[in-house]
């Protein structure tokens, strides 16, 4: 199933466009993905980090006002990912490790996605100072481990399993 | 130069790097290139979470709150300086005397100069002002900068021959 879905994806004509591109695409894109990670764990990080409990005499509000910077970050790696996907898909499918990444992030969503919905009013709502309920350390313990989780299957993906699906 | 760059790559602990086996992945090359990129975002991301605050932004939070984000730059910076001689020695003959190591090199060097004036003009005090004087302003530019370019030559080690 996934062997006709990549090739259909590769003869995209988005797709050709991009395998012809200028040799210094990839290495930008891949430049891009390393800052906007930074910018992302940066500041996705603090948040977690508050809602276990550091920075206390900062209510949690405030500190969420960085959350843009991190949205920039997750953009900025959302489209040089898709780059690299849309112009090798053979490549992603067919390596065990990038679905692990994939489910990596599908965690971090999910968990990102329950915190807004079932704890966003509640956190927005804790007066500087307390302690923050277990729920929400949770819930950043979830981000920060899964988002490594990204970050350590991302960085194998051209070490780990990348030969499994050559033949896709 | 050349034959001591040599000696380092095909030394017991430079070949080790690129043989042995580790419980998170293929070999110590690849584990150690993925703590590398742990200690990037230890390093950078709050170096530009401070910046950005610095400028201007999110002015509600108190930049006090910040002063721990030294401590994390701190552990990211003791990972990646020891990732990256493991690095250095396991490729040493490779990668050891290209341009873009240099500017890699000088970039951190020079960002280390800002993040330490950074800290000394905002932080020195009891309580970091909340409004950045103009001096930690260009600081903050500064750092924004420099790490860019070390994150650049860094990737472009992979391909810059």
């Amino acid at each position: 199933m996934l062997l006709p879905f990549a090739s259909w994806i590769h003869n995209t004509s988005i797709s050709l466009l991009l395998q012809q591109q200028v040799a210094w695409l990839w290495p930008f894109c891949e430049t891009l993905h390393f800052a906007g990670l930074a910018l992302l764990l940066g500041v996705a990080g603090m948040f977690d980090l508050r809602l276990m409990g550091f920075m206390k005499r900062v209510p949690i509000s405030v500190v969420k006002e960085f959350m843009p910077w991190a949205l920039v970050g997750f953009t900025l790696n959302l489209l040089t990912g898709l780059i690299f996907v849309v112009s090798q898909p053979a490549q992603y499918f067919g390596n065990p490790t990038w679905w692990l990444k994939v489910t990596f992030l599908i965690i971090a969503g999910v968990n990102a996605f329950i915190f807004e919905t079932a704890y966003g009013r509640r956190a927005a709502a804790l007066p500087a100072g307390e302690d923050t309920p277990t729920p929400l350390k949770i819930i950043a313990a979830v981000s920060l481990i899964s988002w490594a989780g990204v970050l350590w299957a991302g960085r194998m993906l051209p070490f780990l399993g990348a030969g499994v699906g050559a033949g896709l | 130069m050349e034959e001591f760059l040599l000696r380092l790559q095909e030394s017991d602990f430079g070949v080790w790097v690129t043989s042995a086996p580790t419980i998170f992945g293929p070999d110590v090359y690849a584990t150690i290139l993925m703590l590398h990129t742990v200690g990037l975002a230890m390093i950078v991301g709050p170096a530009w979470v401070l910046d950005v605050r610095l400028l201007g932004y999110g002015a509600r939070l108190p930049v006090e709150a910040l002063r721990g984000a030294f401590r994390i730059m701190w552990i990211g910076f003791f990972i990646n300086a020891s990732t990256g001689i493991a690095l250095f020695i396991s490729e040493a003959d490779d990668k050891g005397l290209r341009w873009i190591f240099w500017v890699k090199l000088a970039s951190i060097a020079l960002a280390l100069v800002v993040t330490s004036r950074l800290r000394r003009a905002v932080f020195d005090g009891a309580v970091a002002p909340d409004v950045a004087p103009p001096r930690a302003r260009s600081l903050a530019k500064a750092s924004l900068l420099l790490w860019l370019v070390a994150i650049t030559a860094g990737r472009l080690m992979a391909y810059v021959k």
